[in-house]
């Protein structure tokens, strides 16, 4: 997957044109499919509180409503007729994403992405991982990282990134 | 989501020290991003950026508090925006709470 174009306009007609595999899309296809991974109540407003807390009960139904939206958004984003187009003589396959469309992919991978790893229990990534016999463990690891993988197409599509200096 | 704060209507006492009605809308809460390793730099950035309308030099300090010392403190807001921003970054998925300022 890369960057064919990227134009910024006033207001919200800024977009990035990408050119990807047809490899690529089913990996996102089936990616975006499995949203929502962190498990529900997974989120608090404070670490102090309790459970019951009003604030706390407002914010879960809040977090709810957010991701049914997001699943009737996914259901139409990857249903919508033409939006990954064939090019003429070439196996790739072109899409066009608004940067407002991009900044809510990157919720959604990183749902998946943060998802993933509490279901591996929360490791550190500093190493290899000891992916083992269990293939859940083998598939949460490549969700992880196939999530991480997009999330970084459309930071540099969006102008983000981190650049030399910022980190020692 | 924001509470709902309902009108109430005192008696004419006189007003007792620490009561302050507009307490809830000063600046007493901290909005804190806890580090969790999952998070790419770069997405942490990106975030900030977007939620709070930082530049980037000043999202990427924050970013890079989170990573070195396992939290920033993000902002000092009263009770209704904390509730917001913590919300806007959980929609995100990074792992943020808001605590009374106890200073």
């Amino acid at each position: 997957m890369r960057v064919v174009q990227v134009s910024s306009l006033p207001g919200e007609k800024s977009f990035a044109e990408f050119e990807m595999a047809q490899e690529e899309q089913i990996l996102l296809w089936h990616l975006l499919q499995q949203y929502p991974l962190v498990p529900a109540g997974h989120q608090r407003l404070s670490r102090n509180a309790k459970n019951q807390d009003e604030n706390e009960v407002l914010l879960a139904e809040a977090l709810a409503e957010q991701r049914t939206a997001n699943r009737k958004q996914i259901a139409a984003l990857l249903n919508e007729p033409g939006r990954f187009a064939a090019m003429p003589g070439a196996e790739e396959l072109r899409v066009t994403f608004s940067f407002a469309e991009m900044d809510w992919l990157l919720q959604i991978c990183n749902d998946i992405r943060v998802g993933s790893w509490l279901a591996l229990g929360s490791p550190e990534l500093d190493g290899k991982p000891a992916l083992g016999a269990k293939p859940d463990v083998a598939r949460h690891y490549f969700n992880m990282e196939i999530a991480g993988a997009f999330e970084m197409q459309f930071i540099r599509a969006l102008g983000g990134g981190l650049a030399a200096g910022d980190i020692e | 989501m924001a509470a709902v704060a309902t009108p109430e209507v005192h008696p004419d006492l006189e007003k007792e020290a620490g009561t302050d009605p507009h307490a809830e809308l000063e600046p007493g809460y901290l909005v804190i991003c806890w580090n969790d390793p999952v998070n790419l730099m770069d997405y942490v950035t990106h975030v900030f950026q977007t939620v709070f309308g930082w530049s980037r030099t000043k999202a990427v300090k924050h970013m890079r508090q989170v990573h070195e010392q396992g939290k920033s403190v993000l902002v000092r807001e009263s009770m209704e925006k904390a509730e917001f921003y913590v919300h806007e970054l959980q929609k995100y998925t990074l792992h943020a709470t808001m605590e009374r300022d106890s200073k």
